[in-house]
């Protein structure tokens, strides 16, 4: 038998021994892992406009996606009022934090990619799907009207269902082309079955009816939030 | 749990001879550790909808089972008994972390995609399984054969599991197409021409598909292997 | 009405066993009998209970960035937990056994059981990746406990049951258990089509 006082020595020595090891491995992996997290969520971002920058960001290196996001993209921060909010960066909002807060206090971010004198809107939404929470990014052209790329992630949806809302490349595809704004009204996009309307409706994946609802009402009410902004723009222009 | 110790008695430090490829084979079909042993069916199925994260997840599990069996076959004799639980789980953890900052860093995509259930690695019985019986009684390399043996055992269930769902479910084989309609089926209606009749079952990708699956190989291994039916 | 939501969500929907097959081990070696799968289930809802909110003052004050020690130190998170766990589990113990003679002898040789189960850990880690509150988190660890209760003895009752069938050689005992959880499973899955934060959450 052991004594009370070898065991809390062995004990402390124990989680020293496992600490200093792990601390070790965390310092030389810690910049990996800072490189992951920053390109990952830029990949994300920069996935909506896959169709327009030529290639696929998310089988860029991590360099790459840093680089061509801080030359080309513009952060902002908006209200629902569609008032700029100052001294913060876009990446630092969470919209998971944000739609904890009462409505009028919430916060969105809006990415501006500039290419050739033009700028893609990039906005991000999020809603409810079958199992957890569903997001995307919207890219809109700056008649702020036409969609012209899209973007999902989830959390938890069934694998060849709705989790096709991000593995189908063609889902996001048919989002393409459409637009928001019905002769000057917001009306957004909706996911259904059977879409007739080529301007406003795509078609929904099958057997994944709660997550495309899901997704009908996130873009509704994700893109309204930024409604207001757009339209100052437009006014402006 | 309460399995009772199984010592190896082995000359030379490191050998391969009869006795470590009994213990790498015994745990591969005989002594199956989930089919036969019962340990560690937890936190990895839910990983086997397809078949890379079931892979890096089998990858993943073997390495800790071999290392943490090394580690406490070599500290063994210094264990205080009545702390000899804890010692085991800090020493798998660290193990565990190790394994998840490494994956982190070089495969962030899994990495997301397999979130809790690296962790859940932890608390595998598979891992604490062979500590207990096997790990604590017998010299280091013997329990280093053991732990990848048992956890080569268990990927093989894993990866045999995670590749008929994801045939059968998706028609696709890490990803890619194999049988059923393209994707663009899913949304308007056209199809490739090769083995398009093929309707991807919905049944498969549902959690429940995965125990049917065991099921059947049990049965088939149990009717194969008479020895291996339960009585009771 | 959000607590309630995580609850509904917790027992029923993401059901520990059904959905995420967390804590197997246990359950399929302790579901041979009703009465001590109710014993097993009432001590794994008893220390989900203490547990998830354990942990996650440790994740919030201890390892995260606004923590006492103010730099992020979520890489010692599996061992803190685990440690928390099977500390708190040997000390819950101790006092059941002093305080409660009777709970002890219904739960007592249960406790040493659960330190290994997956579902406890699993709970921890679930209640860090899905951001939950502190209150959330207790609401949390119950009725992820009372889903796992659920499941047990549902399996426990069946397997009782089956005693009296003429199962196929090769199926018996374990198998058997394997294909009933698969039933249960899917029938559980009915459930998932309820969205109870479309209906609770304004």
């Amino acid at each position: 038998m052991f004594s009370t006082r070898y065991v809390y020595v062995y004990t402390l020595i124990l989680s020293a021994f496992a600490a200093i090891s792990l601390a070790f491995f965390i310092t030389i992996f810690k910049p990996l892992h800072d490189s992951n997290e920053a390109a990952s969520k830029k990949k994300d971002i920069l996935s909506s406009i896959a169709g327009e920058l030529g290639q696929d960001p998310q089988l860029m290196s991590n360099e790459d996606v840093i680089k061509l996001f801080d030359e080309k993209v513009e952060q902002l921060v908006i209200d629902a009022k569609g008032n700029i909010i100052k001294d913060v960066s876009a990446e630092d909002i969470s919209l998971a934090t944000e739609e904890k807060k009462p409505l009028e206090e919430r916060r969105y971010p809006l990415y501006i990619f500039k290419s050739k004198g033009s700028s893609i809107y990039l906005t991000a939404v999020r809603g409810n799907g079958l199992w957890d929470k569903i997001w995307g990014t919207i890219a809109i052209k700056d008649d702020m009207n036409t969609i012209v790329g899209a973007s999902f992630g989830h959390q938890a949806e069934t694998p060849g269902l709705g989790a096709e809302i991000k593995d189908n490349a063609n889902f996001p595809k048919s989002f393409i082309g459409k637009e928001i704004f019905k002769d000057g009204e917001y009306v957004s996009v909706k996911v259904m079955k059977g879409a007739s309307d080529p301007k406003h409706q795509v078609d929904a994946i099958s057997g994944a009816t709660i997550t495309s609802v899901g997704v009908s009402e996130m873009m509704y009410k994700g893109l309204n939030s930024y409604v207001a902004y757009f339209n100052s723009i437009k006014n402006k222009g | 749990m309460a399995a009772t110790q199984e010592v190896i008695k082995s000359e030379p430090i490191i050998s391969f001879g009869k006795q470590e490829k009994k213990l790498i084979k015994d745990p591969l079909h005989i002594n199956n550790p989930i089919t036969v042993q019962i340990l560690g069916v937890c936190s990895a199925l839910a990983v086997t909808t397809m078949l890379k994260p079931a892979l890096i997840m089998g990858i993943a599990v073997t390495l800790v089972t071999g290392f943490s069996n090394l580690v406490i076959s070599l500290i063994r004799n210094t264990i205080p008994k009545q702390i000899r639980m804890i010692v085991q789980l800090v020493v798998i953890a660290t193990l565990v972390t190790i394994v998840e900052l490494v994956l982190k860093a070089y495969s962030f995509d899994v990495w997301k995609q397999l979130s809790v259930f690296i962790g859940l690695i932890i608390t595998n019985c598979i891992v604490m399984g062979r500590l207990e019986a096997f790990a604590m009684a017998n010299k280091p390399w013997p329990s280093f054969v053991d732990g990848i043996g048992n956890g080569l055992g268990y990927a093989w269930i894993l990866i045999a599991i995670a590749g008929i769902r994801e045939l059968f479910g998706r028609g696709a084989l890490l990803g890619y197409k194999i049988i059923g309609p393209s994707e663009e089926f899913l949304i308007n209606t056209s199809s490739t021409p090769l083995l398009s009749w093929y309707q991807p079952n919905g049944l498969m990708v549902l959690p429940a598909s995965a125990m049917v699956i065991i099921a059947v190989i049990i049965w088939i291994q149990r009717s194969k292997e008479k020895s291996l039916v339960d009585i009771s | 009405m959000e607590l309630l939501n995580v609850f509904i969500k917790s027992a029923f929907i993401e059901n520990m066993i059904l959905a995420y097959f967390i804590g197997m081990c246990s359950f399929l070696a302790v579901s041979k009998s009703v009465k001590t799968a109710i014993g097993l289930g009432v001590a794994v809802i008893f220390v989900l209970a203490i547990t998830v909110p354990i942990n996650w003052m440790i994740s919030e004050l201890v390892l995260g960035p606004n923590g006492i020690f103010k730099t992020d130190l979520t890489f010692l998170r599996f061992i803190l937990f685990i440690s928390s766990i099977a500390a708190t589990v040997q000390l819950v113990e101790m006092a059941v056994e002093k305080y409660s003679p009777s709970l002890y002898n219904a739960l007592g040789i249960f406790l040493p059981l659960i330190t290994v189960n997956c579902a406890i850990l699993g709970a921890a880690l679930f209640m860090v990746a899905r951001e939950y509150s502190f209150s959330e988190s207790v609401v949390y660890g119950i009725g992820s406990g009372f889903g796992w209760l659920l499941a047990i003895v549902l399996l426990a009752a069946i397997r009782e049951k089956m005693s009296y069938s003429n199962v196929p050689e090769g199926l018996r005992g374990l198998g058997m258990a394997f294909l009933l959880t698969a039933f249960l499973g899917i029938s559980f899955m009915s459930l998932m089509g309820i969205n109870p934060s479309v209906y609770f959450v304004k």
